[in-house]
């Protein structure tokens, strides 16, 4: 379980101002709950995500994972990053056991380990190819098989699949849908995509920017196993009912909110 | 979501060398126009490059490029291998650590930019006339340049490396080690190279000015007598120490930095 109370992140900006970047963030995820962040460009996301890993501080309040206060990165949450960081000279199976061998597992264990996951991630035969070598959605692949091959409890996911195109996007999304499904993890997805945040989460969680707080939580009521039919259930009422009810709590956040007519006919989410 | 063809992928890895390296076909050409200079110009002090050549040939038959060679080459190698080393290291540090870069970054750019011969008296009377001071002439020529590149390219780093390193829990040795170094190699790899050019002028002028040992000794003395032949033998053999020496780095970045397609590597 990861609770975040009352957590607020300022940045000193470069012309001195202050960047408030989480103001006041209250939020609950439970255990092997699928929790999607969903919001404008510049709201916090990427913070709260990085203050849930550990990587960055904060002024106030306190996140605390599995009973936990946070101070540091550990063991029980890993990442997936949008733009995949890969080493680049390393091979995918080197690239997967990273985290293990940064643990000091021995050669055998990590690379046993990340062969695993190299089938589970579907990249079998693709052990000894270099990042460069892959498309990117197989990059990403990689990024999540490293990530599960720590064993993480919590399972964070920073736009991960904001840089691919929209077939690989839908075949990765499935994925994760099944890979979750048969493992018992706590995942929170950032995305600026409402039909991701939809078809993915359990709730998606609205943020709004200047300050970046909560702005809403919609819980999603759709049956799960989602994976085996991700297509089909975007024809259905209920998904439609919760992403219009989202597309109208962001168009108001959005900057070009008067003049939107355009944007309100696509649907979009600038990211 | 298919595999990059085989095809695609040939590209990505290295295609193979020509049968002549252009740097051959640079020489050759090169030697045939000072042949051509030489002997419409028909001056003294240039020789023709077959002149030149044939008297290399002699000294190397008679033993005397030989023997200073070895001991040039001792003096270069390990004049290197001490820049390699600190040059590496004070780079890694500096472009980690910015107490480290404020308080030497100052020294390292000025030595870069001092003519290094002018601390030639300063190792002699510090070590004598012997290989040390010769070896430090040559370390003197070529670590500056290693440093900055190397802190360059430590600071060139992409950020979401090291943060995903952290992320699953490097410490900071490991974050060195096994991210900040590799990643840092191909840029720093310029200096590496600059750097072994470097070293070979120096060793070349150390072994001139301070100890006149070496292929030195043999340029000395040749100019002593006016004897321009034997005076561009030995530079043409220096030019072959040095082109030998950079071969070497180059092979080593191949090896080292293989991940890199062609392209942003040369
Ligand atoms: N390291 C930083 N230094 C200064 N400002 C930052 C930094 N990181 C983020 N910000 C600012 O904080 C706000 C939230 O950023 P971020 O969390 O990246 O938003 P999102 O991921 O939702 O797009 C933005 O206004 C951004 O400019
Ligand atoms: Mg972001």
């Amino acid at each position: 379980m990861i609770e975040i109370r009352g957590v607020t992140k300022k940045f000193t900006g470069r012309e001195g101002g202050d960047v408030h970047a989480l103001k006041d963030v209250n939020l609950t995820v439970g255990d092997n709950e699928f929790l999607t962040v969903l919001g404008p460009s510049g709201c916090g996301k990427t913070t709260l995500l990085r203050a849930i890993a550990g990587l960055i501080g904060w002024e106030e309040g306190d996140i605390v994972v599995d009973g936990e206060s946070v101070r540091r990165p550990g063991p029980d949450r890993a990442m997936v990053f949008q733009n995949f960081a890969l080493l680049p000279w390393a091979t995918v199976l080197d690239n997967v056991a990273f985290g293990l061998e940064l643990r000091g597992e021995s050669r055998a264990v990590r690379h046993a380990k990340a062969r695993e996951l190299i089938e589970l991630v579907g990249l079998g035969g693709f052990e000894s190819r270099l990042p460069g070598e892959l498309s990117g959605g197989m990059q990403q692949r990689v990024g999540l098989a490293r990530a599960l091959a720590v064993e993480p409890n919590v399972l964070l996911m920073d736009e991960p699949f904001g840089a691919l195109d929209e077939q690989t996007r839908r075949i990765l999304q499935e994925e994760l849908l099944s890979i979750w499904e048969r493992r018992r993890l706590t995942v929170v997805f950032i995305t600026h995509s409402m039909e991701e945040a939809v078809l993915l989460g359990d709730r998606v969680v609205l943020m709004s920017p200047r300050p970046g707080r909560i702005a809403e939580i919609v819980p999603v009521d759709i049956p799960r196993p989602r994976s085996a039919d991700v297509g089909g259930l975007e024809q259905s009422p209920e998904f439609t009912a919760i992403t219009s009810r989202l597309w109208e709590s962001l168009r108001t956040m959005h900057p070009d909110h008067r003049t939107s007519a355009r944007a309100a006919a696509t649907q979009e989410v600038a990211g | 979501m298919t595999a990059t063809t085989p095809a695609a992928r040939s590209i990505v890895r290295r295609t193979p060398r020509v049968a002549v390296p252009p740097p051959l076909v640079g020489l050759l050409a090169g030697a045939v126009l000072w042949e051509v200079v030489a002997w419409s110009a028909d001056a003294a002090f240039l020789p023709p490059a077959s002149a030149v050549v044939a008297r290399l040939w002699e000294m190397t038959v008679d033993g005397l490029i030989l023997s200073s060679l070895a001991s040039s080459l001792a003096n270069l190698v390990l004049g290197f291998a001490i820049s390699l080393v600190l040059g590496l290291t004070l780079g890694v540090l500096m472009g980690r650590y910015r107490p480290v870069d404020a308080a030497l970054g100052v020294y390292m750019y000025a030595l870069l930019t001092a003519p290094s011969l002018v601390f030639a008296p300063v190792f002699f009377s510090l070590f004598g006339p012997g290989r040390a001071s010769i070896v430090a002439v040559v370390v003197m020529y070529s670590l500056f340049i290693i440093v900055i590149s190397t802190a360059s390219a430590v600071r060139a780093v992409p950020e979401h490396l090291t943060e995903m390193a952290h992320l699953y829990g490097a410490s900071e040795r490991q974050l060195l080690l096994k991210v900040v170094v590799p990643a840092a190699l191909p840029l720093a790899m310029a200096g590496i190279r600059l750097g072994i050019g470097r070293a070979v002028t120096g060793m070349i002028n150390g072994e001139m000015f301070i100890a006149v040992v070496g292929l030195g000794r043999v340029l000395t003395q040749a100019g002593g007598r006016f004897d321009s032949e034997s005076v561009l033998a030995v530079l043409l053999a220096v030019v072959l120490v040095a082109l030998g020496a950079v071969g070497l780095v180059q092979w080593a970045d191949r090896r080292v930095n293989g991940w890199l397609p062609r392209t942003a590597r040369e």
